[in-house]
């Protein structure tokens, strides 16, 4: 098949150099090399990290190494040429998806523009047909005849460390968000891509420490931040003195207790780091109002998943934890809080990794007799459609005005509006708690809905602004209905998003904050019994001496 | 012809030189010149917007307060992108060279180019405020990592919680071969 397009989409139209600045490259996209430089790459991972997990049983990550990508020496194993294609050719075998994707592509472009990494840069090789080219182009010369014979005319290219750099460099500006996937119309997936190229560079010691430190503390004590029990148990006791203090609710959750109804597992940033606090505030508030029969885990105490960004290996190791726990506690059902790529995980790989978990009950509310159909086979429901279920069979009862303060707007996360098609029931249960709120530009909700730009484990500091350019066309579309309809809360459901479109938001609309769905629900909710402060301002986020 | 009317004038062919040479700057900049829609390309229409606006508020004799705003539009962008100070600054005093490319072209306003001293000065000054925006938007971006690091976030790494303590004799796990 010929390259048609990706030339011609890579090349810059440019008649001439800026004459002040000189900047404006005109060369092929194959003969520029990639350059490393401080905020646009995050730091290599710790060598004890991944000594540590290499040591792990199921998941491999070799060739641990202190290296710096802004180096000449990558200090690669010596036969790494030899990994990288024999890592490709299981790869290809073992994923079939992953075969069609090398060879379906027809360079229509479709892609091209829809990646915010790409709008945010104007960098050709953040289109998303390009960034998978950097591997197709491998895939063609070692795999295709082709490829084998014609080489370069025929688009492909040897595998160099000149194509190992620019393989470190854009599988981690991608944020697996599968925006451009939408677009495609031949359905390629290609987060799965960047997926295979992170995989690759795994296996000859080439990975970022954002993704391998929270993933060997997942591993080890259950969740990102590294919490034992008692530290875990001990923040979530601290947010129920914080409620009381606020609302005059008594809360005493029970943790690892056998024989409850239903195990509760949401992102540890949630009971840890703000704004997640106040929506884990609002779960809190919620299960004391329903008097819900329902554990925590201080094992199973981590909803992300970050192996989905590192191995598929350890992704299953860690989705496994959670069904683990189930099984041991003996619950009915799982539910789980609002995480993003966690039900990416759940919905499109737990069954065929893990599941199906026969050991569960099809799960079914307590409160209101729903059957959640839809989780029939994972055993585990989402908070939005539980709270969604008990708002529409009258359960529960609010208070808007509490939420007086917010004039909101809504971001679909990429993870639960295009891995598992929750669209409806946030929106829903919006119309329920607050008086106003607004929906952004058609373009960018929904299916199409932009991601915060720090996703897949790039929300670390040093990258600072390269998370800013990549989060603009989310903030750009919040911009507008700042503008217009003075939106000041950017509403969502993902603990990735509450940590990095708050400083998104700093950066580009400092009058909004950003809060988790199940703030605005504890705010509003009227609970028996409740004796609420006077003056809560700012709902459950005022501070009260 | 008078100096303010000519730019009016030529606002179009001025507008779209400069837009275009400032869209330049990205490697591949098709899109961004193409796109219209402001949501889908926000690059392109930010940057277009933002310098449209400055054209007028020049051409206007507006106070600076006034070209804050048209400026932080285009600089707010420029200031996380892979440039230069210099680089991000450089589209604002570009539009001296593009209002002189046009003028030269044009036998009519050719005798214009001598009287450009006092827009040159205009021009200038937008570009200091410019240089300013750049500086307060890094200063945001420090801000950010900090405030990360302040609000606990960082503890997704280098935490001293007590797992730390697993580390120790970490060099005695045995390694799967």
């Amino acid at each position: 098949m010929a390259v048609v397009k990706v030339d011609k989409l890579a090349r810059s139209v440019a008649e001439g150099p800026s004459l002040m600045t000189g900047s404006n490259p005109t060369k092929d996209w194959m003969d520029v090399p990639v350059v490393f430089k401080p905020g646009n790459y995050a730091y290599t991972t710790k060598p004890e990290k991944l000594e540590y997990l290499d040591s792990q049983q199921g998941v491999s990550f070799p060739n641990a190494r202190v290296w710096n990508p802004e180096d000449e020496d990558w200090k690669l194993p010596e036969n790494w040429k030899e990994i990288i294609i024999n890592g490709l050719a299981d790869r290809l075998d073992k994923f079939r998806s992953l075969k069609i994707f090398m060879d379906c592509c027809v360079r229509c472009g479709a892609c091209a523009d829809k990646c915010h990494f790409f709008l945010g840069t104007g960098d050709p090789k953040n289109m998303p047909v390009l960034r998978a080219e950097l591997l197709r182009s491998v895939y063609r010369q070692e795999f295709t005849l082709a490829g084998k014979l014609l080489g370069k005319m025929a688009g492909g290219r040897e595998m160099t460390t000149a194509v190992i750099k620019e393989w470190f460099m854009y599988a981690y500006q991608c944020t697996e968000c599968r925006r451009c996937s939408v677009f495609c119309p031949y359905g390629i997936d290609t987060a799965e891509i960047t997926m295979m190229l992170r995989e690759l560079l795994h296996s000859v010691g080439c990975g970022i420490n954002w993704a391998m430190e929270p993933v060997a503390n997942s591993n080890r004590t259950g969740n990102h931040m590294g919490l034992t029990p008692q530290a875990f148990k001990g923040n979530v006791d601290f947010l129920c003195e914080d409620i009381e203090n606020l609302t005059g609710i008594h809360i005493e959750p029970s943790f690892n207790r056998k024989g409850a109804e239903i195990l509760f597992i949401t992102p540890s940033a949630d009971v840890f780091a703000e704004p997640g606090l106040f929506t884990c505030m609002g779960y809190l508030l919620l299960f004391e109002a329903i008097g819900l029969d329902y554990t925590w885990s201080t094992y199973a105490s981590e909803g992300g998943n970050f192996g989905l960004f590192t191995s598929n290996q350890m992704m299953k190791k860690l989705n496994a934890k959670m069904y683990a726990e189930a099984k041991r506690l003996g619950v009915k059902w799982i539910l789980g809080g609002e995480c993003g790529h966690m039900w990416r995980v759940v919905h499109q790989y737990m069954d065929t990794m893990n599941g199906p978990a026969d050991f569960l009950e099809v799960p079914k509310s307590p409160i209101t007799g729903t059957v959640f159909d839809n989780a029939a086979s994972t055993k585990m429901v989402h908070i939005s459609e539980f709270t969604a279920d008990l708002i529409k069979q009258g359960k529960i009862k609010f208070d808007k005005s509490r939420n007086s303060h917010v004039k909101a707007t809504w971001h679909d996360s990429c993870n639960t509006a295009r891995a598992m098609g929750l669209l409806e029931e946030p929106r829903y249960i919006l119309d329920h708690v607050v008086d106003n709120w607004v929906e952004m530009p058609e373009n960018t909700i929904r299916e199409k809905t932009f991601c915060c730009g720090s996703g897949t484990a790039l929300n670390t500091d040093e990258i600072m602004e390269l998370r800013m350019r990549a989060g603009l066309p989310r903030a750009n579309a919040v911009r507008y209905v700042a503008d217009k309809h003075a939106v000041n809360m950017l509403a969502c459901v993902c603990a990735i998003d509450r940590a990095t479109l708050t400083t998104l938001m700093n950066y580009w609309n400092p009058d909004v904050q950003v809060c988790g769905l199940s703030e605005l629900v504890g705010n509003a909710l009227i609970i028996d019994g409740e004796k609420r402060a006077e003056n809560l301002d700012e709902g459950l986020r005022t501070m009260v001496f | 012809m008078q100096l303010i009317e000519a730019l009016k004038k030529k606002r179009k062919e001025i507008l779209s030189t400069w837009v275009d040479r400032t869209l330049d700057s990205y490697t591949s900049s098709g899109f961004f010149k193409r796109s219209t829609d402001r949501f889908a390309n926000p690059v392109g229409a930010n940057i277009r917007e933002g310098l449209s606006k400055l054209y007028d508020l020049l051409l206007g004799k507006a106070d600076q307060k006034e070209m804050m705003e048209p400026l932080d539009k285009v600089l707010r962008i420029r200031a996380v992108q892979e440039f230069t100070p210099a680089q991000a600054v450089a589209p604002i005093l570009e539009l001296k060279w593009v209002v002189k490319q046009v003028f030269s072209a044009d036998k009519e306003l050719r005798p214009l180019l001598t009287e450009l001293d006092s827009f040159d000065c205009d021009v200038d000054r937008a570009a200091l405020a410019a240089f300013d925006i750049y500086t307060v938007c890094r200063e945001q971006l420090y801000k950010n990592r900090v405030s990360e690091l302040k609000s606990g976030r960082y503890i997704l790494t280098d935490s001293g919680c007590a797992s730390t303590l697993n580390r120790q004799g970490q060099e005695s796990i045995p390694k799967l071969q």
